[in-house]
């Protein structure tokens, strides 16, 4: 199946409105109620592989957006799937049930920019050492101002 | 054995025998290369066949209880450090700890991270450090040559910095590591306005 035929299977299927992108790639963006079905629908057409979850803060339009790329072996194509969460409310649904390597994206996430997913156990710290702030990732971190209160830094000799 | 170099406790008070001891630590150097950052990459040239430190008495070491130095080469993040200490502390006296790139000195290109230290010497003495990101092979065996005539001098002496500062060094491990209060206030942290932030609007986002 090419890339176009898929385009238009998945909006004949789903109703969800995708669009090609490069030469191999497809990109689609699906509210937050309809994500896990839309991705089990993806993972019965082919595409079985999730290769990462990751997140974008769109801090003047109080959105975030989870971000699943996910690869079809069959077809050669990969899909990447946005799902916008509201930025005062960041909670969404865990894909462990489709995909089990999906569990520590969703504690990254949750330690990173402060997205829970709902469903996903481990929801405690991953990287950070001993964090007492607001998740660094966020745009309203400052983490230039972070690192100087936190470290200290060296005044420029005059 | 019986007339083997002897010495008097008086020699031993004023320093002699430690001049004595310096002579030859300064030429049995065994390294504990503790690769945090990048640096490491600059370290098999320096001592395989092109530039060749164990010409200079310089070994490898893999545990810090038979190592006499600790090279930190890069970036310490927090979580870093924490085992770096404990690696520091573990090794017997006398022992010495350098700073190799320039991440250890001010943080390098990452000094505005929230995840990496700028300054090692406020957590632990460093000896000696290199500049450059990164340092030759050169400038490393130029640092050792450095560190050894150092050493032979009696004036590298991170080791006992540490043991008479230690109340100030554990001041500065402790502020980052068992941090307790947020660094940020509540009213500095959102810089958008309230009402947008907590405002329930979903867009489809990211075309633009």
């Amino acid at each position: 199946m090419t890339r176009n035929a898929l385009v238009e299977r998945i909006e004949a299927e789903t109703g969800i409105e995708s669009r090609p992108r490069y030469s191999n790639q497809i990109e689609a963006s699906v509210p937050r109620e309809r994500i896990i079905s839309f991705l089990s629908f993806l993972k019965t057409i082919g595409f079985e592989h999730l290769s990462n979850i990751t997140a974008i803060d769109w801090i003047q339009d109080s959105t975030m957006e989870v971000v699943y790329n996910v690869w079809s072996y069959s077809e050669r194509i990969h899909i990447t799937v946005k799902s916008p969460v509201p930025r005062g409310n960041p909670v969404s649904f865990t894909c462990m049930g489709l995909w089990p390597q999906g569990r520590v994206y969703e504690q990254e996430l949750h330690e990173m920019f402060g997205i829970s997913f709902q469903g996903n156990p481990t929801q405690g710290p991953l990287f950070l050492h001993n964090w007492k702030d607001i998740p660094p990732l966020r745009k309203d971190f400052d983490t230039e101002e972070y690192s100087r209160r936190a470290y200290g830094y060296l005044e420029e000799e005059q | 054995m019986s007339d083997f170099i002897k010495v008097s406790r008086d020699e031993i008070m004023d320093g002699k025998m430690e001049r004595v001891l310096d002579f030859f630590r300064a030429r049995s150097m065994w390294m504990l290369y503790y690769c945090t950052g990048c640096g490491a990459i600059e370290l098999p040239p320096s001592m395989t066949s092109a530039f060749d430190m164990e010409r200079f008495g310089l070994g490898p070491m893999a545990t810090p209880r038979q190592a006499d130095i600790l090279l930190i080469t890069g970036y310490i993040s927090v979580k870093t450090l924490k085992r770096v200490i404990r690696s520091y502390e573990q090794m017997p006296d006398p022992k010495w700890v350098v700073g190799f790139g320039s991440c250890p000195v001010n943080g390098g290109i990452y000094w505005n991270s929230y995840a990496t230290i700028n300054q090692l010497e406020k957590y632990l003495p460093v000896d000696i450090s290199i500049a450059g990101c990164m340092p030759r092979p050169q400038a490393v065996l130029d640092m050792f040559q450095k560190l050894k005539n150092m050493i032979q001098r009696g004036e590298a002496v991170g080791y006992k910095k540490y043991k008479l500062n230690y109340d100030w060094y554990k001041k500065n491990q402790d502020e980052v590591l068992n941090r307790e209060e947020p660094v940020f206030r509540e009213d500095e942290l959102f810089s958008a306005p309230p009402e947008q932030i907590s405002g329930e609007k979903i867009t489809a986002g990211g075309n633009r």
